[in-house]
């Protein structure tokens, strides 16, 4: 018998080894080099060179810091971010994606705060997305945010006059409907059908997804009926179908690079995928219904809270964020834009080339959808919002429907 | 020229004279054809692949041109300029190359011990082998990270291959292979003074050849492949394996098609000709082995 | 020999009942603990350390509550209880299951013609035994994006010839009640080589001298098939069989790449929801225990198919 309890103990040893994280030591103050890390999914693919460029200036400006820069693809990002959080291994600094990223993070103790921040220089909107509390957790490194692109020469062959910053949902849908031509395969307009778009267009219809003291949904009005109605009826009138292939990769891009598609919500980062399309186009504000409201994806930094070295990984994370050598790296390669308020250095990125309206993309980033504060179950929540919103456009359930079968499953997760 | 197994039997000379005989040639014809359709059916996507690479900015969700507006290989270009696409494939080559022939080491002696060297329990450890490909890796991750930090093999090739040593299905092909393997040949060679050792060597081994080198195929094809675990453990550039910088070409906005799938057909093509090679080998294994 | 040749559950181990008579026998037997050892230990010992280890631990996390972010708490059987009593747990298990139903026939026939097939006297059969092996090494990520492709319910493939011989397609993976359906036809093209290459292993390995014996007995091809070729192919259906149940009830990539476990989570399998509880849901204690669910009815399934196979698995 003893042999099969050798054997169990040898099994227990080793659970009690795989699950004794270490203890974390102490954070000390620098003094001598230090090398810090640095595990980033921003660099991903073909920005490799422009983040090497920006910390080899770091070091030359503080010759006793060395940062040892990791690279993760951003899909398995989120994966290798959380192990190595559970684990313990995090790395000095490393990148947030987003909002809802940064405040599991935060709720769990997981950023250290960063105290020598000067917040003159980000764009205050921005930086308001990382702080907790009235205290800065974590810095914006770049940002994005959602812009109407529209087709000039589909406008002009319908005799429809272009988007501007002051038209409104009724003016978008009657303008789509006139170019939508199905039979030539022509369609007017295009939006997706997710969380993300909901959120923003109930703002922009005065509404809002949470309730004020944030414990419970708050679309189940006319005006949350309203937002959702706009994004599913668009789908088979003038929005190709899921049928037709809506909602898979890139089918939006590529419908309107191929000059079928007038107007298209998404992000500023397709720029480049419409540099060489051989028709006219620019970009709007988006239009709202009651109100103007844009949505804005930002990336951010953020310093771990075990780190050894903080002082010197605060450092880097403003100098990554905020630099004029991060900005002018960002502005000349073209790799998403800076979050820093000084528009006099911005100014180069206006005149670079088509879209023409590039001051829309500030424009933009000045009236704010704010993302909802969704709590630890963020995730479920976003995920059970656009499963219901497809469920409607898929026309297997009423807007209505959807809207309460998602109410159903959304308040629970709210209260935890 | 005949085989039996499939129950279809092509004459050597064509004699339509009795219906039989036609009847045969009909089911021929048929076979060939459904078996060469089949083939086309099984090519499209690679073909797909392989256009899809060559189409400058290419688009996924139109119907694909069969020929390219204006063909160019600089997808390929771009594979090596942006990436440390070299570098990548040797490390890539290593390890799989390692994983493969330390798992042929463990597979084959546990399989051997589980077929020929009966103990009391034997089938309860074998249970507990094949247990453990039940449950899904993603739920282990955690755990197994922690332990090899507390082993501080991190970051390190060898991290990265001591997971995959268990290889439970290896284990379990093998043992079907050495179960077939006929008891005669044992008894042969124990009359001859043969110890296990021997016996696994010269007896067992050279009869499982076609199962060895189908396990040489899914070895080196799990380890040339594997994403999650690689990702989570190896992170020093210099380190990195295919299919990670692979997946860097997807970003968190915009991907670039054309240069994925132009990786995609690079990270193919070494798996094909090793499995082309590793094929050969089953019939020639099979033609010297003499079983009687 | 007859230790060797035995039935594994009758042969006599390291610690038999029978008194040690003299030092020659149990000297004998040191040498046999220790060629077994030798033999076992290669493998044992990462099996111990690297797998067993993170499942003792991973049945630990079943037990708390943990984001893995903060502090785990402790709560019993909590985790298992509100699994049991969530429906969604029952979905997925059932999708999993509906899976495997769908797909284990479908990839072991064709599987099984294939290798016939190919192992036969065909010209270029190196060549075909390559491209059928094609989607076997081609990654999801391709095979998803060819297969939505060919599925697509407006324009795919597949719906254009439907429609030719007059059937209305259906909407495919758009479509809740045929989500599974596509994935599974993805997911039967895609292993067909797999399940090939095993069986074509394992007609290598049939004595020719039986097709002999049996022609000489007069045996049709048919009837060879029958009472040759399967009888003695069995290991490695065996084999084919328990492989391809436990990959059908870990089923994930296929899904994760095709339709995320949409629409409104109609084809979301068991891993699928493992993996969203622990990477996107911060649940790492309900993956944990919903993990430990999915093995004790992965275990049952193999253990009676281990059971079963004395019926009709015969060893050389």
């Amino acid at each position: 018998m003893n042999r099969k309890l050798v054997g169990a103990l040898a099994v227990a040893g080793v659970a009690v080894l795989v699950m004794t994280g270490c203890a974390a030591s102490a954070p000390k103050a620098d003094s001598g080099p230090v090398t810090i890390t640095y595990t980033n999914f921003i660099s991903d693919g073909a920005n490799v060179p422009n983040l090497t460029k920006i910390v080899t200036a770091f070091e030359k400006a503080n010759p006793k810091i060395t940062v040892n820069v990791k690279t993760i693809p951003y899909s398995g990002y989120a994966t290798a971010q959380q192990t190595d959080l559970a684990a313990g291994t995090a790395s000095d600094v490393f990148d947030i994606d987003g909002h809802s990223n940064y405040e599991s993070l935060q709720a769990n103790g997981q950023l250290a705060e960063l105290g020598g921040v000067d917040s003159k220089v980000y764009n205050s909107g921005l930086l308001d997305t990382y702080q907790t509390a009235g205290k800065q957790y974590a810095l914006p490194t770049s940002f994005s945010d959602v812009v109407l692109y529209y087709n000039k020469d589909l406008f002009d062959a319908a005799g429809v006059s272009y988007p501007t910053s002051s038209w409104t949902w009724a003016d978008e849908t009657a303008a789509a409907k006139k170019i939508t031509d199905q039979a030539k395969g022509i369609w007017g307009d295009h939006q997706p059908v997710t969380y993300n778009e909901y959120y923003k267009a109930l703002v922009q219809n005065g509404a809002s997804f949470l309730s004020k003291d944030g414990k419970k949904t708050a679309f189940d009005t006319s005006a949350g009926l309203a937002a959702a109605k706009w994004l599913v009826d668009k789908s088979g009138t003038t929005m190709p179908t899921i049928a037709d292939g809506q909602g898979t990769a890139d089918f939006d891009t590529n419908l309107f690079a191929a000059g079928k598609l007038a107007m298209l919500h998404t992000g500023t980062w397709v720029f480049g995928n419409f540099a060489k399309v051989p028709f006219n186009w620019d970009i709007a504000v988006e239009p709202g219904n009651t109100q103007s409201a844009s949505a804005v994806f930002s990336n951010g930094i953020g310093v771990y809270a075990k780190s050894k070295h903080i002082a010197a990984a605060e450092k880097w994370a403003i100098y990554m964020s905020s630099s004029t050598e991060e900005v002018n790296v960002r502005l000349d390669s073209g790799w998403e834009l800076p979050t820093i308020s000084d528009s006099a250095k911005l100014a180069t990125y206006l005149s670079k080339g088509a879209p023409a309206n590039r001051q829309a993309v500030f424009d933009a980033a000045t009236k704010i959808a704010v993302s909802p504060s969704l709590g630890a179950n963020s995730q479920a929540i976003q995920d059970a919002m656009t499963a219901a919103l497809i469920e409607a456009q898929a026309g297997r359930e009423t807007v209505q429907q959807a809207l309460d079968s998602a109410k159903a499953k959304i308040d629970p997760l709210l209260a935890g | 020229m005949v085989d039996a197994a499939s129950g279809l039997r092509v004459p050597k000379r064509r004699t339509f004279r009795t219906p039989e005989a036609r009847t045969r040639l009909i089911l021929a014809i048929v076979l060939h054809v459904v078996i060469v359709a089949g083939a086309l059916a099984m090519f499209f996507p690679f073909l797909w692949t392989l256009i899809t690479s060559i189409t400058p900015g290419a688009n996924l969700t139109n119907t694909p041109a069969l020929i390219p507006a204006n063909p160019s290989l600089g997808a390929y270009g771009k594979l090596f300029a942006d990436l440390p696409f070299a570098q990548v494939i040797l490390n890539s080559l290593i390890l799989a190359t390692i994983t493969t022939v330390a798992q042929l080491i463990t597979a084959s002696t546990a399989a051997y011990a589980f077929s020929r060297l009966p103990f009391r329990g034997q089938n309860v450890v074998f249970g507990i082998y094949l247990a453990t490909m039940m449950i899904p890796l993603q739920v282990l991750i955690v755990p197994l990270f922690v332990e090899l930090k507390n082993f501080g093999l991190l970051d390190t090739y060898v991290g990265a291959l001591l997971p995959t040593l268990a290889i439970a299905f290896g284990i379990f092909l093998l043992r079907q292979a050495i179960n077939q393997v006929p008891r005669e040949l044992d008894e042969a060679a124990t009359i001859d003074g043969a110890g296990h050792f021997r016996m696994f060597w010269q007896i067992i081994l050279p009869n499982i050849r076609p199962a060895l080198a189908t396990l040489v195929i899914f070895s080196f094809m799990g380890s040339w492949n594997s994403f999650l675990w690689p990702l989570i453990v190896l992170r020093s550039p210099q380190l990195q394996t295919l299919p990670i910088a692979l997946a860097g070409l997807q970003g968190q906005y915009i991907s670039q098609w054309d240069v994925i799938m132009a990786g995609s057909v690079v990270s193919i093509l070494p798996m094909l000709a090793l499995y082309v090679f590793a094929q050969k080998y089953v019939i020639q294994g099979v033609a010297s082995s003499g079983i009687k | 020999m007859t230790a060797q040749t035995a039935l594994l559950d009758k042969a006599p181990g390291f610690k038999h009942s029978r008194p040690v008579r003299d030092s020659a026998s149990r000297s004998r037997r040191i040498k046999y603990t220790l060629t077994v050892l030798a033999f076992l230990l290669p493998s044992a010992i990462p099996l111990t350390l690297f797998v067993l280890g993170p499942m003792v631990a991973a049945a630990w996390v079943s037990l708390n509550q943990w984001n893995l972010l903060g502090p785990m708490k402790f709560v019993g059987f909590g985790n298992y209880i509100g699994l049991l009593k969530d429906p969604q747990t029952g979905a997925v298990f059932l999708h999993t299951v509906y899976y495997i139903v769908g797909y284990l026939p479908l990839v072991y026939f064709g599987g099984l013609a294939l290798a016939l097939a190919l192992n036969t006297a065909l010209k270029g059969r190196s060549l075909l035994r390559g491209i059928y092996f094609l989607p076997v090494i081609t990654s999801w990520i391709v095979v998803a994006l060819v297969w939505r492709w060919l599925l697509s319910p407006s324009n795919g493939i597949v719906n254009t010839v439907l429609a030719m011989v007059g059937i209305h397609g259906p909407g495919w993976w758009t479509d809740p009640t045929w989500s599974l359906p596509s994935i599974i036809l993805a997911s039967a093209w895609k292993d067909l080589g797999f399940v090939m290459v095993i069986l074509l292993a394992g007609l290598q390995a049939i004595p020719t001298d039986l097709y002999d014996a049996a022609k000489v007995d007069g045996a049709g091809p048919w009837r060879r098939l029958i009472s040759v070729t399967l009888p003695l192919l069995s290991p490695s259906t065996f084999f084919v069989i328990v492989i391809s149940l436990v990959n059908g009830f870990q089923v994930f990539d296929q899904i994760y790449a095709m339709t995320g476990g949409g629409p409104n989570g109609s084809s979301e399998s068991v891993v699928e929801q493992i993996y969203d509880f622990t990477f996107r849901y911060g649940r790492a204690g309900d993956a944990s225990a919903l993990s430990w669910m999915l093995f004790i009815v992965i275990l049952a399934v193999t253990l009676i198919q281990i059971r079963g196979q004395k019926r009709w698995v015969t060893y050389g």
